[in-house]
């Protein structure tokens, strides 16, 4: 187990930034999730860490200690690919001791390493097959298994989960969470899924166009984005987000939309007069009685799914989307008034939090 | 009947006529060549529209002839040894250069492709005129192994084209898995991109193994030693020995022909992957 | 700079992993046909070989002078030009007949395919000895069953008799009947090759589009001229581009056939012919740059019109 330091990585492909300049830090034990689009970068930086694809600028660290000029195999890290990447033409006993006997570690070593971490995973009855054999969710296992079984410094797992079906993802999550508190591996862990990025992450990275725009533990990036792009990227239904201005009324100040005003009630920052972007997150936003102060929309769309209800209304031009129980029955068209929790606004200035 | 049904049944008649053209064309001359060689020259003389073989006048003897007076052992040996060494060195060669032109980053990547494409069109006659004097000169033209370059030189291009198509299509994911596990890039080709090209080295192997053991030109104007002659040009230099014993001529064709068409028979899907994968000349 | 380094390193494998090809392909491929060029422009007779004359620098046009000004020199072009159209058309219509009756499923289908493919694999001088021997106008089965069987009335000498007239409801024919023979046999010999590439791509057709034609009332006929001919024009474009290339500078067959007897001399035999005919290795050289000439006036076509090479 060891440490991952990251100091201003770049890499590029040709004309194209794939990284710029990237820092980060992954404390001994901790599971790192980079999370992002696709094309942001985060599979590159996974192999850059790996030694697989060298980066142009900066230095990777493993406890402390340069590895810029450690071939992967000398870098004492696993890796689970998406692909799995199973050697097709060896047994699943094979597959799992590779990396051992290619380090000259004792065939009968070998041999109970490889049990130990089939039985931890559950697949010991499946040592004698080849990779064509098995199921998918057994084919993530040895994948896994494989990364296990050498007891490397670092793991690093590439959207190990996207292939299996959405039940079996669930589980094998569920599983990956166990295996990590009962091992307590360093470990980074790329997806582009935020879902698996929140459950499964202690320190969560976003990125976006090759660089870092947030990192942090999961609760701390969803309840406090650092800028528009995460606001968005995390949370489903999407948060809220309209372009608008401070204005005072009176001693209050006010937040003035295309569509809509809002008294901000107790707003002790003084951004009067200042352009901003006003978020709130579908779960923040009540629907009361029509009264002062309040927001009338029009339903136009519920979706429903199954545990809750998502209503999607319009003022004006504009959507707003918000989270009601699920014995909550609207019809479209029709007008509801809503309020909107001022302790959970969020305001961006130029893209970036301000608080 | 409609004008479906009767272009249908006018196909069906042409299929099976076409296919009779073709099977017979195709098979008589090996049935003939086959047939002749067991057959004394008497016999030919006497009758030679004779179709059948008479099971009971199979005259082996040619064979015999062939193999210990006319040192068509001597033949097959040196055919053999060409043939597997090219194979060997070619595979080789074109595994490791295949590997570089796939996956390392140079500069000239595509230039080496093109250059590939051409030397795969250079016919043999326009190159055989100047080795033959280059070697001639230097008083090693008549040498076996001179012979082995030249058909590496043959085949190398060619071979490491077909193996460049087939590794582009094996996962890069893979062979990270194998750097991650703790190979060596020798040791990712070794243990990982060999083991899965099995069917792609197959397909060159046998492509190769056929030009060299097939090959006429250069070592009909490469070689001056019997003692050193690869079959085919021992078989010419029988044919113009022993002008009217057809029997011999077919027996030797027959010992030529034979290892290369069991050969295919055995291998026949690797061989018609490795052609239609661009890589038969001819 | 560390990591720069990186990228050298894997520049550096790269070539050392292709260093043994490259030597070999300029060994043997690169210097020979400048080596070529060289000496195409002295005057080098088969007994200079050994000594210092190769290297003497008394370079001249006159090796070309005596290729360009030989008498035969257009016949021989005509011939190689017929041999090449000739024998690259059949072969390619040949492989194409043989594909489309082994396109469709049916029993024996691998079997025949196999059997389709031996022309090409087997040895060139065991199918030219064998084809001669069949031919032979006194011993060959071919003509001695035409004729116990009334097809002919006399044995014809196929691979050595320059020219056959026929008598075909009186209207007189005269045929170069051994350069014809030397065409049917290069017909024979590689339409295998045809037969390969067509089959692949006739087998990369959709059922689609046959089924859709179908649907619309295209018959059987129509379905081939309207959609299989035109999927197999890139094909067959392609084939004829290489099996010129190749045909052009074919030897062995019409060597082994032949000797270039009787009509068939071609630009290749005439390399052979001035090499050790004549003992004039100049002469032989400046042939072989005409031909590399115009193969590389192919190569040149191939890139610019024909197909992308990067798969």
């Amino acid at each position: 187990m060891a440490s991952l330091t990251l100091k201003g990585i770049g890499k590029r492909f040709g004309k194209t930034a794939a990284l710029s300049g990237v820092d980060l830090q992954v404390e001994d034990g901790k599971f790192c999730v980079l999370l992002g689009p696709s094309g942001c970068g985060k599979s590159t930086l996974l192999n850059v860490i790996a030694g697989l694809v060298p980066q142009d600028k900066g230095t990777v660290e493993l406890d402390g200690h340069s590895v810029d000029r450690l071939a992967p195999r000398d870098r004492d890290v696993a890796m689970v690919f998406q692909s799995y990447a199973l050697y097709p033409h060896m047994t699943v006993a094979k597959n799992l001791g590779f990396g051992l006997r290619m380090r000259g570690v004792p065939k009968a070593t070998i041999r109970k390493k490889v049990l130990d971490t089939a039985t931890l995973l559950g697949i010991d009855d499946l040592l004698n097959r080849k990779p064509r054999e098995l199921s998918g969710g057994q084919r993530q296992r040895v994948a896994m298994g494989r990364a296990l079984v050498r007891k490397p410094k670092l793991f690093l797992l590439d959207e190990p989960l996207s292939n299996l079906d959405a039940r079996l993802r669930a589980n094998v999550r569920l599983e990956l969470k166990q295996l990590h508190s009962q091992l307590k591996t360093t470990i980074v862990y790329v997806t582009h899924d935020q879902v698996e990025a929140m459950t499964l992450g202690e320190k969560v990275v976003v990125m976006r166009d090759g660089a870092v725009r947030q990192t942090g533990r999961p609760e701390t990036i969803y309840s406090f984005p650092a800028d528009t792009f995460v606001a968005t990227f995390i949370g489903s239904p999407e948060m809220n987000l309209y372009r608008g201005m401070i204005l005072r009324n009176g001693e209050r100040p006010v937040f003035q939309g295309r569509e809509f005003h809002m008294d901000m009630g107790n707003l002790r920052l003084n951004l009067v007069g200042r352009g901003v972007d006003l978020g709130f997150r579908p779960e923040d936003v009540r629907i009361v009685e029509a009264g002062a102060g309040t927001l009338p929309v029009k339903v136009e769309m519920i979706s429903d799914v199954g545990s809750e209800k998502f209503i999607h209304t319009q003022i004006g031009q504009e959507h707003l989307t918000l989270r009601a129980p699920k014995d909550a029955s609207f019809r479209p068209d029709e007008i509801i008034n809503l309020t909107i929790d001022l302790t959970r606004l969020h305001i961006f200035q130029k893209g970036v939090r301000v608080d | 009947m409609t004008r479906e049904a009767l272009e249908r049944s006018i196909i069906r008649l042409i299929r099976i006529a076409g296919i009779l053209f073709f099977a017979v064309i195709v098979a008589f001359p090996f049935y003939w060549m086959i047939v002749s060689s067991l057959r004394p020259l008497e016999e030919i003389l006497m009758n030679p529209a004779n179709l059948g073989l008479d099971f009971r006048k199979i005259d082996l003897s040619a064979y015999y002839d062939v193999l210990f007076d006319h040192g068509f052992i001597r033949y097959i040996l040196n055919s053999l040894y060409v043939s597997i060494i090219t194979v060997a060195l070619s595979l080789t060669l074109a595994t490791v250069g295949g590997y570089a032109v796939t996956r390392l980053r140079f500069r000239g990547q595509s230039f080496m492709s093109y250059s590939i494409l051409i030397i795969y069109m250079f016919p043999a006659i326009v190159l055989v005129i100047p080795l033959y004097v280059i070697f001639s000169h230097m008083g090693f033209r008549d040498s076996i192994n001179v012979l082995i370059l030249v058909y590496l030189a043959q085949t190398l291009p060619v071979a490491l084209y077909m193996l460049r198509s087939y590794f582009k299509t094996l996962p890069l994911e893979m062979e990270n898995a194998g750097l991650i596990d703790g190979c060596s890039r020798f040791g990712v080709i070794w243990r990982i991109i060999i083991p899965l090209s099995a069917p792609a080295l197959a397909s060159v192997a046998l492509y190769t193994f056929m030009i060299a053991w097939n090959e006429f030109l250069f070592a009909f104007m490469f070689l001056d030693t019997p003692d050193k002659f690869t079959l085919s040009r021992g078989v010419v230099q029988l044919a113009g020995s022993v002008h009217l014993s057809k029997q011999l001529v077919m027996a030797a064709s027959v010992l030529v022909t034979l290892p290369i068409l069991l050969l295919f028979l055995f291998f026949e899907r690797y061989l018609v992957r490795g052609m239609t994968s661009g890589a038969m000349k001819g | 700079m560390s990591v720069n380094s990186k990228h050298h390193r894997e520049s550096r494998l790269a070539f050392w992993m292709l260093a043994p090809t490259f030597a070999v392909v300029l060994a043997f491929v690169i210097v020979p046909v400048i080596w070529n060029l060289w000496i195409s422009l002295k005057p080098v007779s088969l007994a200079d070989l050994r000594g210092d004359a190769l290297f003497q620098f008394n370079l001249s046009f006159e090796n070309f002078q005596k290729v360009f000004s030989d008498p035969d020199f257009d016949t021989v072009l005509l011939t190689t030009l017929v041999y090449t159209i000739g024998g690259s058309l059949l072969s390619i219509f040949l492989g194409l007949m043989a594909a489309l009756l082994v396109h469709a499923e049916f029993r024996g289908r691998a079997l025949l395919r196999g059997l389709f493919i031996a022309p090409y694999i087997a040895p060139v001088v065991a199918v030219t000895f064998t084809w001669s021997f069949i031919l032979d106008p006194q011993l060959g089965v071919f003509n001695q069953f035409a004729v116990d069987h009334g097809l002919l009335t006399q044995p014809i000498p196929f691979l050595s008799q320059r020219w056959l007239d026929l008598d075909i409801m009186g209207v007189g024919l005269r045929i170069p009947m051994a350069l014809f023979s030397v065409i049917l046999f290069e017909g024979w010999r590689y339409f295998p090759f045809a037969f390969l590439f067509i089959l692949a791509r006739l087998q990369a057709i959709p059922d689609e589009f046959y089924h859709a034609a179908s649907v619309d009332g295209a018959t059987p006929f129509q379905r081939f001229f309207h959609i299989t001919l035109p999927q197999l024009v890139t094909v067959l474009s392609t084939l004829f581009l290489f099996r010129f290339i190749w045909t052009f500078n074919k030897f062995d067959d019409v060597f082994l056939l032949t000797r270039g007897q009787a009509g068939t001399k071609v630009l290749p035999l005439d390399v052979y012919d001035y090499a050790f005919g004549e003992f004039n290795i100049g002469a032989s050289s400046a042939t072989a740059m005409v031909l590399f000439g115009v193969l590389a006036l192919f190569i040149f076509i191939y890139f610019r019109w024909g197909m992308r090479i990067d798969d």
